[in-house]
């Protein structure tokens, strides 16, 4: 049986990194009494998957995850046995079952809602100063991190929308597990247009989305 | 939070490894700061991967935490890159849970395991804004407590430490914060705090002592100079660990930390009576956690934790009472949970055949074996009563049991050593390959990798060893090029060894006494920190430091004290007799082995404390 959670990541696990939340959140599943499958091998390990590794430095409200389970359970006792096996940091707000058939989290993501504060107020003016006209160049080309290299890349069509909103930056960016747009691209871009430095910035995730039949957007655990 | 935090936040974006000093593990513990009576800030005086793997902190901290009036949150040494930005923002060393300034806490404890850590004790001390010489600290500063094993040898740290506690720290820790409770309600003077601390058993309190010394540094006397101290301190021991205090949990760290797996003491202290060691000293007498209380705990550990693995952690596990029944019942109670089970200081003369096989089930790390010395003389000396044959059984039961790493641990530089002895240990390697070889190739693991490890030997406080002097750093030196040259010509064999520096400075340390509170400042000053790590090492700093303080550590590393000299630790009780390590230091001159207590009483000085130890007065000696 599959079962779709929604969990956080609070700002002050930003610091920790994908593999270590998922190591985490397997010793949780271990904890928490839960009929969780294993894999077969010699070396078994937990069905667990997460829809999008979160960048280093990032929080996350409602991220994704998938676990594999030997028996039936009610997604609301799935929830209150992890609550209960993880730290306050962790914690998770919804569940459901989801059909065996379903494709994996990690193939249906399209995009996600970012929320991007600028520590800093006066780099924070500049830079919403600067948007209209930014967003309204045809191309963006900034640096990407590749596993080959470093990769220029046009970010203006992965840029789905992005407003200001006082000192935060909120942008609904381009995921998927072909191409993304992370939201340091997108402030390096921006920073440079506006001709200041990257300020320090604190980002939140604040869901990952997914598409219905009609082709719109939805947060991934509705769709 | 504290009220920096943000400037907090802004430097965990600056450094390496921020995960070090963010918290928010499972199992930490968050108390309403405002709500308890007692703020205790545990100290580790290094860096948080390697306090995270340290037991005696995970004990504590569960300890005091179950003190519904107490708190105890946790303290590392952090990093130089943190450190150099904390100093720069004028932001105080905080604690991991609530980050409140270590200055905040009503009591400050630091655990002393190995002395090259010492410089971090002031160094955070200094972080945190608290005054680093007790005699200065003010009326309402944390007090400033340390226990652990180096605190036998409490006089290095004699300027900077309130008070000590000695032995184990279950039971004494609880008196102690009560004790500082109680003072802080009661606004009595800090003089006051102190004396009623000497008065509890097992708590040192170096300032209600004076010391007389000679020219040459020799000890004259140690007397107390007030009432409550008493003359000699007797250190504090559980003498039941299935009533004493164990955790059913504790913090699960988010990074990999040197020992990321649920740590199972399964016996306290050792009967081998190894003359070198000092942990087999200082621990006894031998205590073991019943076969229920462990399966008990075990149970309990993973369920608190989701460890996949666990260690059955003491001195010397192989000699536990019931061990192949223990790890038997434990893998069984844990098979769903698919948690392996690693034993992790084998003795090669102790485990069974059978336990080997079992543990194989689950994972195939590398076995440690620890002969310490290469010729059956030299064993006999240092009372490693360990034989070639065992040892060649015992590697080739594990490589027809699938194992193909072999680690040997080996010291140079111990009394009596000569070449002879270093020819010993490039032949006892090379007949462990031999073993691997003669097991058929079809029985055995491919890719034989036998590690020899050489540390220098630091002579310790309470072993019969403790009155000779260290070998010359030259003499090690040449040594360890000996060796080397030596184990070029065999094959499938790496041979390691540690720089001989630090081990010079661990002896200065390890047998020092008060004078060296100045050298510690002035290294200190001139940026000592993290010693125990060789990238941040600096000998000619240290040496520098010495001259500061106006000392040469020759006249410490290389002492050889005098049979009737009063050591500096002298009025510290280890329980351990003085004639007994004596009549142990004579009979290693002529190489005679002393057996097992468990085999008959060696009257090591614990048969006097009545019901303490199992194997008191069994036999005669």
């Amino acid at each position: 049986m599959r079962m779709l959670a929604t969990f956080e990541k609070s700002e002050r696990l930003r610091h920790i990194g994908h593999l270590d939340i998922m190591r985490a959140m397997q010793r949780a599943l271990r904890r928490s009494g839960l009929p969780v499958s294993y894999s077969k091998g010699f070396n078994p390990h937990i069905l667990l998957t997460f829809a999008s590794a979160l960048s280093v430095g990032a929080a996350g409200e409602r991220e994704i995850l998938e676990a594999t389970l030997d028996e039936a359970v009610a997604p609301e006792d799935f929830v209150a046995a992890m609550n209960g096996a993880l730290p306050p940091e962790m914690q998770l707000s919804s569940a459901r079952i989801v059909d065996d058939r379903r494709p994996a989290a990690m193939a249906m993501v399209k995009a996600a809602d970012y929320r991007i504060r600028v520590t800093d107020a006066s780099a924070a003016e500049t830079l919403c100063a600067a948007l209209p006209g930014f967003l309204a160049q045809g191309e963006i080309v900034t640096d990407r991190k590749t596993k080959s290299g470093i990769k220029p890349t046009d970010i203006r069509p992965l840029i789905l929308s992005a407003e200001m909103d006082g000192d935060t930056l909120r942008a609904r960016l381009t995921a998927t597990e072909a191409v993304s747009c992370k939201p340091g691209m997108l402030m390096n871009a921006l920073s440079a247009f506006a001709g200041i430095e990257v300020p320090r910035v604190m980002v939140t995730r604040e869901r990952l989305l997914g598409e219905n039949e009609d082709g719109q957007l939805l947060p991934l655990e509705a769709v | 939070m504290s009220p920096c935090n943000d400037k907090i936040e802004a430097m965990l974006e600056k450094v390496q490894k921020a995960p070090r000093y963010t918290g928010g593990e499972m199992n930490a513990v968050h108390k309403d700061w405002d709500s308890v009576a007692l703020h205790y800030g545990f100290c580790f005086p290094d860096t948080y991967e390697v306090g995270m793997s340290h037991l005696g902190m995970k004990i504590l901290y569960g300890l005091v935490n179950r003190e519904p009036d107490q708190v105890c949150e946790r303290f590392f040494m952090p990093w130089t890159d943190m450190k150099a930005l904390m100093e720069e923002e004028g932001i105080p060393l905080f604690s991991v849970e609530s980050r409140h300034a270590l200055s905040e806490f009503d009591m400050i404890g630091f655990t002393l395991q190995y002395e090259m850590s010492y410089t971090n004790i002031l160094a955070m001390m200094r972080l945190g804004g608290v005054t680093v010489l007790s005699r200065e600290r003010g009326e309402r500063e944390p007090v400033v407590v340390a226990g652990g094993p180096c605190a036998f040898n409490p006089e290095p740290l004699a300027d900077f430490i309130d008070a000590f506690m000695i032995g184990d720290g279950e039971e004494v820790t609880l008196l102690v914060t009560a004790a500082v409770r109680d003072w802080k309600k009661s606004g009595a003077p800090r003089s006051e705090l102190l004396k009623t601390l000497a008065r509890i058993e097992g708590v040192y309190v170096p300032a209600l002592y004076d010391v007389a010394c000679d020219d040459a540094g020799r000890i004259l006397s140690v007397t107390p100079n007030c009432p409550e101290a008493p003359a000699r301190v007797k250190k504090c021991v559980v003498t039941d660990l299935n009533t004493a205090y164990y955790p059913r949990s504790f913090p699960v760290p988010y990074t990999e930390v040197v020992f990321d797996r649920i740590m199972l003491e399964i016996m306290r202290g050792c009967t081998r009576g190894c003359r070198f060691c000092q942990a087999g000293m200082l621990y006894r007498p031998v205590r073991e956690r019943s076969l229920e209380t462990l399966r008990s705990l075990a149970k309990d550990l993973e369920r608190a934790t989701g460890y996949e693995e666990m260690s059955l952690s003491s001195l010397s596990s192989g000699d536990y009472t019931c061990l192949p029944e223990l790890i038997r019942a434990l893998m069984k109670d844990l098979e769903k949970e698919r948690v392996s089970i690693s034993l992790p200081s084998l003795r090669i003369d102790s485990v069974l055949k059978e336990s080997l096989e079992e543990t194989q089930k689950m994972r195939k790390t590398s076995l440690t074996f620890a002969p310490e010395a290469g010729t059956q003389r030299l064993r006999d000396v240092i009372n490693k009563g360990v034989t070639e044959q065992d040892l060649m059984e015992k590697v080739t039961d594990a490589f027809s049991c699938g194992w193909n790493a072999v680690k040997l641990y080996f010291m140079i530089g111990l009394p009596t050593e000569t070449y002879e002895d270093l020819d010993g240990i490039v032949d006892l390697a090379r007949k462990v390959v031999g073993c691997y070889f003669a097991v058929p190739k079809d029985k055995r693991a491919r890719g034989l990798r036998v590690t020899v490890s050489a540390s220098s030997f630091v002579p310790k406080p309470v072993t019969p060893f403790q009155w000779y002097g260290q070998d010359t750093q030259e003499s090690l030196k040449a040594k360890q090029q000996y060796l080397k040259e030596k184990f070029r010509s065999v094959k499938g064999v790496n041979f390691n060894y540690h720089t001989p520096e630090l081990s010079y400075l661990e002896a200065c340390f390890s047998r020092g006494d008060r004078r060296l509170g100045r050298v510690l400042l002035a290294a200190v000053d001139r940026g000592c920190i993290l010693d125990g790590w060789s990238d941040l090492f600096s000998f000619e700093t240290w040496m520098q430091a010495f001259a500061d303080a106006g000392l040469d550590p020759d006249s410490f590393a290389y002492r050889e004290f005098g049979r009737d000299e009063i050591m500096p630790w002298e009025h510290i009780d280890s329980g351990i007799d003085r004639s007994f390590l004596l009549r142990e230091y004579d009979r290693a001159q002529e190489a005679r082995v002393t057996r097992d207590c468990r085999l008959g009483c060696n009257g090591c000085g614990l048969q006097k404390w009545k019901g303490v130890c199992g194997y008191a007065n069994a036999g005669h000696v």
